[in-house]
C-alpha cells in the first residue's frame, strides 16, 4: 500500500536518513520509536513529501509521489552515458552499477547522460506518477502540535478539505464537459459527456453530515461550532484526527499524537486511535509510548543513525531487541 | 516671549487662517497618505507574493528594489519621483504646476510605501504557524486554497495593525512634499508664515494638527484590533 524505497534526507550537509526501505501492508499497524532527533518525524513527512526525499522514491498503491530515483532502476542506469563508460573502459556490470550508486554519479548530470537516459526517465515517471494533492487525499497526517485550523470552528475544520476539493473536482468536471461539447461540435462520432460529481451544494450538504458523524463517533458532538483556541489538548487530538478521517483516507500517519498532551489526556486520544486501529486502519505512528506500541503494532521500526537499526513483532524487538543501541534506548524509556 | 502669548499667537493664527491649515493642509495631507497607503498597499501585496514566488530573477529585484527603498531617503526618493515621472509621461508638462507635484509626489510616496508593506505582508504570512500549512496540505488541499482559505485569514491579523501605523508614518512623511508646494500641512505653514512671519506659533498650530490626526487614528486603530482579537 505504502512503500517507501532507499530514502535520503539531508538538511544541507546533516544527513538525516541514510538509505530507508520499508513497505506499509494494506490494514498493518507499524510503531516507529527511537531517540529523539533520530530522524522519525523526517521520516514520516517524507512518506507524505512535506519533506521531499533527497533520494529515495515513495509509492502509494502503485503510485510514483516523488520524481524517479536513477538508482532504483538498474534499466535507467545502464541507459546513462556515464554507464556506457564505464563498460568501454572494461568494467563488469555489477562493478559499473555499483560505481555509480556508490559515488553518485548520475544526478547532478542529468542532462549529460544522453536521450535514452532521460528518455526512459520520464517514461517510468509519466507512466507511475501521481498528483502528491491526490495522493494525500489518501494519507492522513496527525501531527504532534496538532495544527487544527485556528480561524475556522471545529466543524469547519473537519467539512474543510473534503468541501474545497469536492468543489474543485465539480468545477474541473464541469470545464472537461464543456471542452467534450465544443470539441463535438466539430466531430461527426460525438464524444459522450462525462458524469458529473455532486455539485457543491451537495458536497457541502454531504460533509456537513459526515462531519457530524465524525465529532460523534470521538464524542465531542457539543464542540461543532466553537473554536480550538477552547478545547483541551486532547479535544483538539481528537478533532485533528477526525479532521483527517473526513478525507477517508487509506493510511493514516500519526506523529507523536500524544507527546504534547497533558498526562490525563494522552489516554482519550490513544483509545481514539485503538479504535482506528480496530477498524482495520493502515497506520504508521511515532510514539513515545511503548505500551501502546506494543499493544497495537504489527510491526516496529527502531530508527537510529539515519537507518531502520532494528524491526520485527513488538515480542522480538521489546524482549528481545537484537541492537544494542536499541537494547540500550528500551533499557531507558521502559524502565 | 511668554509661553501666554505664543498660544493666543497660536489661537489668533489658528482663527484667521483656518481654511488654509484644514480645508487645504489637512485635506491634502490625508489625501496624499490615503493615496499612498492603498496603492502602496496593493502594489506591496504583489511585491510581497512575487518575493515569495518561485521566480528566483523576480525575487532579486524585488529584494533589490525594497532594500534601496528602505536604505535611502525618503525626501531623495520624492525628489527622484518630481523628476522621473514627468520624464515617463511627458504629457504632464501640460499640467497646472501643483498638480503635477502632487501626483509626482504621490507616486513616490506610493512606492515608498509599498516597499514598507510589502514587507509588513511578508512577515506577517510568516508569521502564521508553518503547522497550519502543514496540516492543509497534508489534507490535499493545493497551495493557493491552502493561502486563501488558511494563511491569508490569519495573516491579516497580523498586518492590519501594521498597515495603520504604516497610515500615521506617511502622515507625517507628507510633510516632505512641502519642499515642492503640493498644499498639505506643511505647506500651509509655509503659506502663512509668508503672511505673519510669526514661525514658532504656526509650527505648534500645525504640530497640534498633526497630532490629533494621528491621535484619532491610532486610537480608531486600536478600538478595531480589539473588536478584530474579540472576533477571533
Ligand atoms: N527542516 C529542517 N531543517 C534542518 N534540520 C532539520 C529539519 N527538520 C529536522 N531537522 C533535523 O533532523 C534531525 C531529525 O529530526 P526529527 O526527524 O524531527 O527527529 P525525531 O522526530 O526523531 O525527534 C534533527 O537533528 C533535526 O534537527
Ligand atoms: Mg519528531
Amino acid at each position: 500500500m505504502l512503500e517507501i524505497k532507499n530514502i535520503y534526507k539531508y538538511f544541507g550537509s546533516h544527513q538525516v536518513l541514510k538509505g530507508i526501505s520499508t513497505e506499509i501492508e494494506h490494514g498493518q499497524v507499524v510503531s516507529v520509536i527511537g531517540a529523539s532527533g533520530s530522524g522519525k518525524s523526517t521520516l514520516l513527512r517524507c512518506m507524505n513529501l512535506l519533506e521531499h526525499p533527497t533520494f529515495g522514491e515513495v509509492w502509494m498503491e502503485g503510485k510514483l509521489l516523488t520524481p524517479v530515483d536513477p538508482y532504483l532502476h538498474f534499466d535507467v542506469i545502464r541507459a546513462s552515458k556515464t554507464y556506457s563508460k564505464l563498460i568501454s573502459e572494461g568494467m563488469s556490470d555489477d562493478d559499473a552499477i555499483a560505481k555509480i550508486k556508490k559515488e553518485d554519479l548520475l544526478h547532478e548530470k542529468y542532462n549529460a547522460e544522453g536521450k535514452k537516459y532521460r528518455a526512459l526517465m520520464k517514461k517510468i515517471y509519466d507512466e507511475n506518477h501521481i498528483d502528491i494533492n491526490i495522493a494525500r487525499q489518501k494519507m492522513g497526517m496527525v501531527f504532534q502540535q496538532f495544527n487544527l485550523f485556528n480561524n475556522k470552528s471545529v466543524i469547519e475544520n473537519i467539512m474543510l478539505a473534503p468541501v474545497k476539493i469536492g468543489i474543485a473536482e465539480y468545477r474541473a468536471a464541469v470545464r472537461r464537459n464543456n471542452r467534450i461539447r465544443l470539441s463535438n461540435v466539430f466531430r461527426k462520432d460525438k464524444k459522450p459527456l462525462i458524469g458529473l460529481p455532486d455539485d457543491p451544494s451537495a458536497v457541502k450538504l454531504k460533509a456537513e453530515e459526515n462531519a457530524r458523524a465524525l465529532l460523534k463517533r470521538i464524542g465531542l458532538s457539543d464542540t461543532a461550532n466553537q473554536y480550538p483556541s477552547t478545547l483541551s489538548g486532547g479535544q483538539k487530538q481528537r478533532i485533528a484526527i477526525a479532521r483527517a478521517l473526513a478525507m477517508n483516507p487509506d493510511v493514516m500517519l500519526f506523529d507523536e499524537p500524544t507527546s504534547a498532551l497533558d498526562p490525563e489526556m494522552v489516554g482519550e486520544v490513544l483509545d481514539l486511535i485503538n479504535d482506528l486501529v480496530k477498524s482495520g486502519m493502515t497506520c504508521v505512528i511515532v510514539t513515545h509510548e511503548m505500551g501502546f506500541a506494543r499493544e497495537v503494532s504489527d510491526r516496529v521500526l527502531f530508527i537510529d543513525g539515519g537507518v531502520i537499526a532494528e524491526q520485527g513483532t513488538p515480542e522480538q524487538l521489546f524482549n528481545n531487541p537484537q541492537n544494542p543501541r536499541a537494547a540500550e534506548f528500551l533499557s531507558k524509556v521502559l524502565r | 516671549m511668554t509661553i501666554g502669548s505664543i498660544l493666543t499667537d497660536m489661537v489668533k493664527i489658528f482663527i484667521k487662517y483656518w481654511d488654509v491649515f484644514v480645508l487645504q493642509g489637512i485635506m491634502y495631507t490625508l489625501l496624499l497618505a490615503a493615496i499612498a497607503v492603498l496603492c502602496g498597499t496593493v502594489i506591496g501585496a504583489l511585491l510581497a507574493f512575487g518575493r515569495m514566488s518561485r521566480f528566483k530573477v523576480l525575487r532579486a529585484i524585488i529584494i533589490a528594489f525594497v532594500e534601496v527603498m528602505r536604505g535611502t531617503p525618503a525626501l531623495l526618493q520624492l525628489y527622484v519621483g518630481y523628476f522621473l515621472v514627468p520624464m515617463l509621461i511627458p504629457d504632464m508638462n501640460t499640467m497646472p504646476s501643483q498638480l503635477m507635484a502632487f501626483i509626482c509626489v504621490a507616486v513616490a510616496l506610493t512606492f515608498n510605501t509599498a516597499a514598507y508593506v510589502s514587507e509588513i505582508i511578508r512577515s506577517g504570512i510568516e508569521a502564521v504557524d508553518k503547522g497550519q500549512t502543514e496540516a492543509a496540505r497534508s489534507l490535499g488541499l493545493n497551495n493557493s486554497t491552502t493561502m486563501v482559505s488558511i494563511v491569508l485569514p490569519q495573516a491579516v491579523k497580523n498586518i492590519l495593525p501594521a498597515l495603520g501605523n504604516e497610515f500615521i508614518t506617511d502622515i507625517k512623511q507628507t510633510s516632505l512634499a512641502s519642499t515642492f508646494f503640493v498644499g498639505e500641512l506643511m505647506t500651509s505653514y509655509k503659506t502663512v508664515v509668508g503672511i505673519t512671519y510669526n514661525s514658532l506659533s504656526t509650527l505648534f498650530v500645525i504640530g497640534v494638527l498633526y497630532f490629533i490626526m494621528n491621535l484619532i487614528l491610532s486610537k480608531g486603530l486600536k478600538f478595531a484590533e480589539k473588536r478584530m482579537k474579540a472576533h477571533a
